[in-house]
């Protein structure tokens, strides 16, 4: 038996519960990059500098969710101690929704 | 509560500045850059929306230990993972039980047979 197993034995996690915090991180890294799409549309950002600013505010948005969700201990509601940073900013519709929504409002706002 | 009130602000001050944006774009040439103020109310609405919408999930996570999360059930609904067994019940009659259960497996015996035949 490996050691993560046996952690994993010692420590036994409710699957319900981690797939429950999964999405609800989703569901807020959805929200606020639709959000996130629309002021750089409104802003009028190009190529780059609008890729930044969803890193900017993505990073923002997972700093309030430790603090404020999580309540500074994301290591008791997720597996690995990163996933509250990184889960979903990527990968999923997260980014594709940014984009979406960047381009219409630029498409509205400057053409 | 406080944080509807917050989404609901933050959303009026994003609408108002996309108009500003709009407006600022049909009214003059489209090379110059926004207006500073139309651009400090972008950011501190989608700040603020961002503050709303973190704040309304508040209290929604549920901790992923067993050792913690049977705690809470049992202080919450009174009951944790094992709670069945304190519901069981205390006496069981044996022989009846044996008695229903021979007279089930009897009659499924004889309804295949009888499919049989």
């Amino acid at each position: 038996m490996n050691p993560e197993e046996k952690d994993l034995q010692i420590n036994p996690v409710v699957p319900e519960n981690v797939i429950h915090n999964t999405k609800t991180i989703a569901d807020i890294r959805s929200l606020t990059s639709s959000i996130f799409g629309i002021a750089a549309g409104i802003l009028g950002l190009e190529s780059y500098s609008g890729f930044i600013f969803y890193l900017l505010g993505s990073s923002i948005v997972s700093v309030l969710m430790v603090i404020f969700i999580a309540g500074g201990k994301p290591q008791n509601y997720f597996r690995g101690t990163s996933e509250i940073w990184t889960l979903e900013v990527f990968s999923g519709s997260s980014l594709s929704s940014f984009i979406l929504t960047w381009t219409l409002f630029f498409g509205l706002l400057r053409a | 509560m406080a944080s509807k009130a917050l989404i609901s602000l933050s959303i009026l001050l994003l609408i108002h500045s996309c108009y500003s944006a709009h407006e600022h774009s049909l009214l003059t040439p489209t090379t110059t850059s926004l207006p500073l103020d139309v651009t400090i109310e972008t950011l501190v609405s989608v700040v603020l929306l961002c503050f709303g919408i973190v704040l309304s999930n508040r209290e929604e996570l549920k901790p992923i230990s067993w050792t913690v999360w049977s705690g809470v059930l049992e202080r919450e609904k009174g009951c944790g993972q094992f709670g069945y067994l304190d519901e069981r019940v205390g006496f069981l009659e044996i022989r009846a039980k044996r008695a229903e259960f021979a007279k089930w497996i009897k009659g499924a015996g004889e309804g295949s047979s009888s499919q049989k035949t």
